[in-house]
């Protein structure tokens, strides 16, 4: 029997809804959201869960293989690095300050630059080009020169890792917001709302706004992963977190010494790092082909 | 198309003139004696300070600083070094060549090996070759690039034996510098063991130049196999196909040429992190290049080489990417079209 629609209305999904539907079609992409959520609970309850303390040195059980290993120990289910301090307990206390950090240095900079980028994008002419133009030259400096030139002038340390990362990553949402709301300026639509009389507060808001979140969006999740990149990079330079931190990167540059004997101390902390970027990766190319109103 | 080409020019000097002001500024910000952030002189004599002074117009206003800051580094003054006593200019004149050669071959190999790739990755029908080809490139692309630089090196230098996994080439090799380009020189040089000093420096760059093509390799399938998706419904493509033209003739003659422009426009925009992950590849490899250089400088707070390094190597990712876009516009016809763009 064919299927009557008894109903006069077809429900007709929002567009927030079929963005959902579009992203939890793609099971890598629905795997990815499973995996940053469960990061980002770690990444606050990490150090209530995690069995030893960051610090916590076992002389009994020093560079201790992971407990798949015959020689290792369920006590110790990741193993210990050279001076006994268990690396599961480790990475848990690192996710808040690799994970976390990335997080919260992403929407500080989201936050400026969103500012920055819808203001230049709305104004037109030399100063318009003026700020896109120096922005684009500023985003061509890379990162790690921006950190060091930072760590040059106030000394290495977590703190400093914050102004680094985030100068580093703010011209990319300016330059990205800036070409969204830039192109959107010159569509036929906006120019009929300002003939309805709208200001340039409600062109902005209620007229490019709703087209311009999705680029919002996706270069969020770009900036997080390089963020986690970034912090970690710098952490294995010595140039961010410092010794006894269990930030990722740092936990690899302190396994570096041990290297040959100890490879897990430095393997573990490089595949958190990769999981949790590739499950930002994967969030954000669903969401890129979610939103992309072109479907392949 | 002058006009533009003069707007670039522009664009290039006043973004310089940027760098060089937050350079001064940091200068007068590091935690030193400012003469000896700006010389490198750790203990000047009397002689040395009036001079230092009378060179950077120390006792005058901010202003006319920072045009003796910017006319002593634009001569190339650019101090010496606090911990070898060299001038910085004539070891950045060593260092660079070397990183180079490391980012030409990474770029060489991962162009190379990309595009087929990409192109592969948007003809293919078959799902499991599409799907493996996206796996692999998302993992490059999230891979951090230190820790895929020691495991190589792990795997390949130490457990199986094969690949030399520090430094430019053996150091009993002495070849004379002549371009810097250590590939090049090796094969210019007259000694007898000309090839097998070839052979080691290929062996030497191997490992580095992959560990920095995993990046770029993984953007560059990306870019050419979104730009060959949308190209490949084009009407052009469909009438060429209509006209009887082979599969991989359209593709290389009138697909792929469009689609390498994005590539290039991604290229562009991509140097940035290039050269963050090639700084970081040197210090793993023990490449002699200005990134490494750099690194040990900040390691000793020797703040000349510090200024330097920043300034050379940003100056140069400034100029390439300028250079990106300008070639992005002269080959390719619609981005000379946006007429707000070059006005």
């Amino acid at each position: 029997m064919p299927q009557v629609n008894i109903y006069q209305e077809d429900d007709i999904p929002s567009p927030m809804r079929r963005i959902w539907h579009a992203f939890a079609d793609n099971p890598f992409a629905f795997a990815g959201l499973w995996v940053v959520c469960a990061f980002i609970l770690l990444a606050v309850f990490g150090p209530f869960i995690a069995p030893y303390s960051a610090e916590a040195q076992d002389p009994n059980a020093l560079l201790l293989p992971p407990s798949w290993d015959p020689a290792g120990t369920v006590d110790h289910f990741l193993g210990t690095d050279d001076l006994g301090r268990d690396i599961f307990s480790r990475l848990l206390h690192g996710a808040h300050l690799t994970f976390g950090m990335a997080l919260g240095i992403v929407f500080a900079s989201l936050i400026v630059g969103f500012v920055i980028g819808a203001i230049s994008g709305m104004m037109k002419g030399l100063k318009s080009s003026i700020l896109s133009h120096l922005l684009d030259a500023l985003l061509s400096i890379p990162s790690l020169l921006m950190a060091i030139l930072v760590v040059a002038v106030m000394g290495p340390g977590l703190s400093n890792v914050f102004w680094a990362v985030g100068i580093a990553l703010t011209p990319q949402f300016i330059r990205a917001i800036h070409q969204a709301v830039h192109e959107e300026l010159q569509k036929e639509y906006v120019t009929a709302a300002r003939l309805d009389g709208a200001n340039p507060l409600q062109v902005f808001w209620y007229v490019i706004m709703p087209n311009v979140w999705d680029i919002v969006i996706i270069q969020t999740t770009l900036g997080i992963s390089a963020a986690i990149l970034d912090i970690a990079a710098l952490g294995f330079l010595n140039l961010g977190a410092q010794a006894p931190s269990p930030e990722w990167g740092a936990m690899v540059s302190q396994g570096m010494d041990n290297l040959l004997t100890a490879p897990w101390t430095v393997t573990i902390p490089g595949v958190a790092i990769l999981c949790s970027v590739l499950a930002i990766n994967l969030v954000g190319d669903g969401l890129r082909s979610a939103l992309s109103p072109i479907k392949h | 198309m002058t006009r533009y080409l003069l707007r670039r020019l522009n664009l290039f000097l006043a973004t310089s003139l940027v760098l060089i002001l937050v350079l001064f500024v940091a200068t007068s910000r590091f935690p030193v004696e400012h003469k000896f952030a700006l010389t490198g002189i750790h203990s000047p004599t009397p002689e040395q300070v009036a001079q230092i002074t009378a060179d950077y117009r120390l006792d005058e206003g901010n202003l006319s600083q920072f045009t003796a800051y910017l006319q002593q580094r634009l001569s190339g003054n650019l101090g010496v070094s606090a911990t070898s006593n060299q001038p910085v200019f004539d070891e950045l004149v060593q260092v660079l060549p070397a990183s180079f050669e490391l980012a030409g071959v990474a770029a060489i190999l991962a162009l190379l090996c990309g595009i087929p790739l990409g192109v592969l990755a948007s003809l293919s029908k078959n799902k499991i070759t599409q799907h493996s080809i996206m796996a692999i490139t998302l993992t490059g692309y999230s891979i951090p690039v230190f820790w895929l630089g020691l495991t190589l090196s792990l795997w390949f230098g130490v457990e199986l034996g094969w690949l030399p996994i520090s430094g430019q080439i053996n150091l009993l090799y002495e070849i004379e510098p002549v371009t810097g380009f250590l590939l090049i020189d090796t094969l210019l040089s007259d000694s007898q063991y000309r090839m097998s000093a070839f052979t080691d420096a290929v062996l030497h760059i191997i490992l580095p130049a992959i560990t920095l093509a995993v990046l770029p390799f993984t953007v560059v399938v990306r870019i050419t196999r979104t730009a060959m998706l949308s190209i490949m419904e084009e009407t052009y493509i469909k009438a060429a196909a209509a006209r009887g033209l082979q599969t991989s003739k359209i593709v290389i003659r009138h697909a792929l040429p469009n689609a390498l422009i994005p590539v290039l426009k991604n290229m562009g925009l991509m140097l940035g992190a290039f050269s963050s992950y090639a700084m970081v590849v040197e210090v793993i490899f023990a490449w002699p290049g200005v990134g490494a250089w750099l690194v040990s400088g900040i390691y000793q707070r020797d703040y000349t080489v510090i200024q330097g390094g920043i300034l050379s190597v940003a100056l140069i990712i400034i100029f390439l990417s300028i250079l990106i876009e300008v070639m992005h516009t002269a080959i390719n016809p619609i981005s000379r079209k946006e007429m707000y763009a070059t006005s």
